[in-house]
């Protein structure tokens, strides 16, 4: 699984600051992650853990000033995407990494046709004629499961519900066959039940089309029904890293636990749920040594002044957590 | 559900229709059947939950409960009292019986009056005239709220989410209500923070014998937090049941529509039992769910199903669930 030519995007101890007025806020504190080929990967974490930002650099999508890259490597399919000018990356953007948003409605443009804004991501990338184009838009909403795709060439984005306008971003991002796809919170606006379908056309493309998804979330459920491997981010930086079935069985974080454990389910009806004191600090003001120290309910002494080394569990399961990692019969008891 | 003598409220009935106008003359072109005939009732000390997705007449459901819509049709009776017909003037007091906590804390704050100001509207109104027996209280709502008395004089910005949720929940509780309508109360709140005020919910509803009316769409945490809960579709309540019955044993295909398209962080690799999108464009004649049932049949066409009792205390909008 770790060949070198088998990742497909990796991030490197990223860092992005923004820089304003006040003191400088740390959005993206030293981020490593990586996407394989053909890999659904979910960053999860609170508003505010970085997770968007980290996105946005991806793409180079990040308004410099304010924004600055401190530091990091990000390298896409053997290529630095830091280094890049911006015509070569306007050239992969679209057509070898695209971007779903959150809010359908806002990342459409009200004025154009939804046949038009698809059609116009093949024609920046590919020379090819009108009447192709009008093909591959057809096939495109075909594909995300529109019923009627060539009646609903001209529609524009207010005729389409929540969930067709979300199928037509997905359209859009899926218009030049992309390797990685990279959806920012796709369904966080939607409905449960359109979100289910939302869900399982991304999967369903992943495999018919071979691409890769990283997929940014806050929704604990949602991870778990899509990701093959999870990263958990928290106050910009990466707590705990795994496959899925070991983030959600064997968690290994003190985060990560006490998220899944103030989750509200019917079997802890009657219950008192677990719920993290504190709340999630400002990127600027951020405590030293470990950052969810304040809210730890395994914190010690030293917990206030180093930052915790990223602790191997094999078989890539790695957490941010000295206290549990030398104490693994506590993380037994707690997890009990 | 254990029918006591007497509910809290008991709503029979609602209807509130908007028109929708078109054209250049704006004349009412036809109506949104927002709400089409809800029938609730909520128990002393209870959370009676009210699930549904977007657009389907929970949040109309709250407001018309506190009249701050009018219904078209149907009455609401609190602790016995039919509210409905009441003048605006008749009802003022009654309103400081039932509150509100809305979803975003963000917007249903004054941003330019402090946590104290804010609430002491509601503690002036519950009838505390000197200032001194005013500012204890609001030091005592914010107590039991857990916030810090020192937040009394700062402004909602400088709070988090959760925190200004917090105040939400204190300016309800000023007037020493006995419902509390809660509005999706912990959608707009980062995961960490949701749990906190669940807890604070039920620790009030223990202290202080709240009611609550939990609109949500989230059906983990109604299914956590709800004896009673009503699912609603279109307008119209489809399937009602104490929450354990309906999580275990749902019968309306809409429920488990519903429950089938949420995701379980229990559940690893869970794929969504849902097909592409529903296919009938027009609303079929009868049972508004009509066009996605997978069992819609010639019954079904006729006027939608009066609720059909299942179990104890468990009701269904369905021909076929009878």
């Amino acid at each position: 699984m770790d060949q070198p030519n088998d990742i497909l995007l990796s991030v490197e101890n990223l860092q992005v600051h923004f820089i304003g007025d006040g003191p400088v806020a740390r959005a993206v504190d030293g981020v490593d992650f990586k996407v394989h080929h053909q890999e659904t990967v979910c960053l999860v974490g609170e508003s505010g853990c970085g997770k968007t930002v980290t996105a946005l650099a991806i793409l180079g999508l990040l308004k410099q000033p304010p924004a600055s890259i401190a530091g990091g490597r990000i390298t896409f399919d053997g290529q630095s995407l830091l280094d890049m000018h911006q015509d070569e990356l306007r050239a992969l953007r679209g057509k070898r990494i695209a971007m779903v948003f959150q809010e359908p409605m806002t990342s459409l443009n009200p004025v154009f046709t939804v046949g038009d804004q698809i059609g116009e991501t093949v024609l920046v990338h590919e020379r090819v004629s009108t009447a192709e184009v009008r093909r591959r838009t057809i096939q495109l909403l075909d594909d995300v499961g529109i019923v009627d795709p060539q009646g609903r060439l001209g529609d524009y984005p207010h005729q389409l519900s929540g969930g067709q306008r979300q199928r037509v971003m997905i359209a859009m991002a899926l218009a030049c066959e992309p390797d990685l796809i990279i959806a920012d919170e796709p369904t966080t606006a939607l409905d449960v039940t359109v979100q289910a379908q939302i869900l399982s056309l991304l999967k369903k493309l992943k495999q018919e089309k071979n691409m890769a998804i990283q997929y940014i979330t806050h929704d604990l459920g949602v991870v778990a029904a899509i990701a093959d491997r999870v990263y958990v981010m928290y106050a910009g930086v990466v707590v705990e890293q795994g496959t899925t079935g070991i983030i959600f069985g064997n968690a290994r974080h003190p985060y990560t636990m006490a998220l899944l454990d103030s989750l509200p389910t019917k079997k802890k009806r009657g219950q008192r749920l677990y719920s993290i004191p504190g709340s999630v600090p400002h990127p600027a003001y951020r405590p030293t040594g470990c950052p969810f120290h304040p809210r730890c309910k395994f914190r010690e002494p030293s917990c206030e002044k180093a930052f915790p080394a990223l602790c191997d569990y094999g078989k890539g399961h790695k957490a941010r957590c000295p206290i549990l990692f030398a104490t693994q019969d506590r993380a037994e008891e707690a997890h009990a | 559900m254990t029918l006591s003598a007497k509910p809290l409220l008991r709503v029979e009935g609602l209807k509130k229709y908007f028109p929708v106008r078109r054209g250049y003359l704006q004349r009412v072109g036809s109506y949104v059947r927002a709400v089409d005939g809800v029938d609730l009732t909520i128990q002393p000390h209870q959370t009676l939950g009210l699930v549904g997705e977007s657009g389907c007449g929970k949040s109309t459901v709250a407001r018309l409960i506190l009249r701050l819509l009018n219904p078209d049709d149907g009455t609401v009776q609190f602790d016995g009292r039919e509210i409905t017909a009441l003048t605006e003037r008749a009802f003022k007091p009654l309103r400081k019986q039932i509150q509100m906590i809305f979803q975003d804390p963000y917007s249903s704050l004054n941003p330019r009056m402090t946590v104290a100001q804010s609430i002491s509207d509601g503690v002036r109104m519950a009838g505390i005239k000197n200032k001194s027996d005013q500012r204890k209280r609001i030091r005592q709502l914010l107590d039991m709220v857990g916030m810090p008395a020192a937040s009394a004089g700062r402004y909602p910005h400088e709070f988090s989410g959760g925190q200004r949720q917090r105040v939400g929940i204190a300016r309800a509780l000023s007037v020493s209500p006995k419902l509390v309508l809660c509005d999706e109360p912990i959608s707009a709140l980062d995961v960490s923070i949701q749990a906190q005020i669940i807890n604070l919910l039920k620790d009030l509803q223990a202290e202080l014998g709240l009611s609550y009316l939990f609109i949500s769409h989230d059906l983990n945490v109604v299914s956590y937090i709800c004896d009673y809960v009503c699912v609603m579709y279109r307008g119209r309540i489809v399937e009602s049941a104490p929450a354990t019955v309906l999580f275990d044993k749902p019968c309306h295909p809409y429920t488990l529509n519903l429950l089938a398209a949420v995701p379980e962080a229990t559940e690893v690799g869970w794929s969504p039992q849902v097909g592409a999108e529903l296919q009938r464009a027009v609303l079929p004649d009868g049972c508004a769910f009509g066009d996605q049932c997978p069992d819609y049949g010639d019954d079904c066409k006729h006027e939608p199903a009066d609720m059909v009792k299942v179990g104890d205390g468990h009701y269904v909008r369905c021909w076929n669930a009878a």
